[in-house]
């Protein structure tokens, strides 16, 4: 129990600090909205073929931001020298881990729901009770998405070029939770039947256990002296 | 201790380049039968029902296939390689795992490249396309060859050290942990999408299977010897630049 709540206190304090400045998170809301935007003028706006693009051209508006979000969230840290304060208190590392992601877990979604929104209007979907599924989605790709990001950040944190080195490691790892999250996308927006919609949900998740454990064992080697 | 970190990896750096020196008169044995197999003892496989001029235009390059499948089932090997020593680096903290880890990692980089060029020689007459995005196989191998070439981006960007060997421990591990999510996903998309693959019927002669398993074999010790000298190397430069630190920091306490 005691755990939880070290875990709930370390996010709070993250999330506190990006809602006092508040400049970090409209930033990075409108990073993903003009990479929404420019999609839609490099492809032919308004055309069936766009339309079809549509799932993938979200994700992309999704993940680019993210990696931003994720430098930033060690960035401070490291600055400040706080990430010291973090590691030398008496707590688990893995605990630590679970902290910093929750609170990168928390501040993407926020940005995903308006994005989510943005796309819906800019691409012409309508509103309905089925976009509920997309939120699932997204809920469970950041998860996975924050899970690696924050093992691979804390790590870079101390690194000078971290800004590229992050995408480069990164996006591989993150192939299979694109396309789930695309495909599953399409079932819902396009296709409208569940057919595979299940089976992409559970690779999504099987992909949040792996990491979120990873993350948590190996936490200790990436920021321990 | 003066030079004690340098002896102990010439110690381990020699003992594995006498292990290897030992294996290469097999392995050059080995090869030169999976050779024989592959392009003298297999026959060309049997396509019933095809015209006689479809199996002409396929034929002989369809042996590449022995190599190509015999690489991309020992890369995952290689790779696998990378996790073990990662594991034992951050359980053991003892730098000759790390010095594995990045000889099976080079090695592995080296077999997938050997998959993803001879995959696309034999698809397109085969598959008539090049690179086939929706064969699990396929993206499984791209994607392991992309997350090895950002390991060692990682390695490079950082100086010798221990922070180096666990970040890059930490990042073989992560990256071998994808190969089966990546595996799933892209075999899950391929039954949404089926991918038009106009192949005639292939049916294996026990003599083909044979052919195949002496490649596999042979690429097998190749990968075994690569992975020691390539260990051995980095050890002798470990022990190399271990001296040279060592020897400056004397000078400099004499003058």
């Amino acid at each position: 129990m005691r755990q939880v709540r070290l875990i709930w206190v370390l996010a709070w304090k993250d999330l506190r600090v990006e809602y006092r400045s508040r400049q970090a998170f409209l930033t990075t809301l409108f990073f993903a909205l003009l990479i929404l935007i420019i999609f839609n003028f490099a492809f032919d706006p308004g055309s069936p073929a766009t339309r079809e693009a549509a799932p993938g051209i979200l994700w992309a508006s999704l993940i680019f931001p993210g990696v931003i979000q994720l430098n930033r969230s060690f960035q401070a840290e490291a600055e400040e020298g706080t990430l010291y304060g973090i590691v030398l208190s008496p707590v688990d590392r893995g605990v630590i881990f679970l902290g910093k992601q929750l609170a990168n877990w928390i501040f993407m979604l926020a940005i995903d729901l308006f994005i989510l929104v943005a796309f819906v209007v800019f691409y012409n979907f309508s509103f309905s009770w089925s976009l509920l599924w997309i939120v699932l989605l997204l809920v469970l790709a950041t998860a996975g998405f924050t899970a690696v990001g924050t093992v691979f950040a804390a790590m870079l944190s101390s690194i000078r070029g971290r800004d590229v080195l992050l995408p480069v490691l990164l996006f591989p790892i993150l192939v299979p939770i694109i396309v789930a999250a695309v495909n599953a996308t399409q079932e819902v927006l396009l296709i409208g039947e569940f057919e595979f919609f299940e089976k992409w949900v559970q690779l999504l998740v099987s992909f949040d256990v792996i990491y979120l454990a990873a993350g948590f064992l190996v936490f200790d080697y990436v920021v321990g002296e | 201790m003066w030079l004690e970190n340098s002896k102990q990896f010439l110690a381990t750096a020699s003992r594995l380049l006498k292990v290897s020196g030992w294996m290469l008169l097999p392995l050059y044995l080995l090869i030169v039968i999976a050779l024989w197999g592959a392009f003298l003892y297999a026959p060309l496989p049997d396509r019933p029902g095809a015209d006689p001029a479809a199996i002409q235009a396929l034929g002989d390059v369809q042996r590449i296939f022995y190599f190509h499948v015999s690489s991309a089932m020992n890369s995952f090997l290689a790779f696998f390689l990378v996790f073990i020593g990662g594991v034992a680096y951050l359980v053991t903290r003892n730098e000759k795992w790390d010095a594995f880890s990045a000889a099976s990692a080079e090695v592995g980089i080296f077999l997938t490249t050997i998959v993803l060029t001879t995959g696309p020689i034999w698809a397109k007459p085969e598959w008539n396309t090049w690179f086939p995005w929706g064969d699990p196989r396929v993206m499984t191998e791209l994607v392991l060859l992309l997350i090895f070439i950002a390991y060692f981006i990682l390695r490079a960007s950082l100086p010798e050290g221990e922070k180096k060997y666990k970040f890059a421990a930490v990042c073989g591990i992560i990256g071998f942990l994808d190969v089966p999510i990546v595996y799933l996903s892209i075999h899950l998309l391929r039954t949404l999408h089926p991918v038009v693959i106009t192949a005639t019927e292939i049916r294996l002669d026990p003599m083909i299977r044979q052919a195949w398993l002496m490649a596999l074999v042979a690429i097998m010790v190749l990968t075994v010897v690569l992975v020691l000298l390539r260990t051995s190397m980095r050890l002798h430069h470990r022990a190399a630049q271990e001296m040279r630190q060592q020897l400056r920091e004397r000078r400099a306490r004499a003058a």
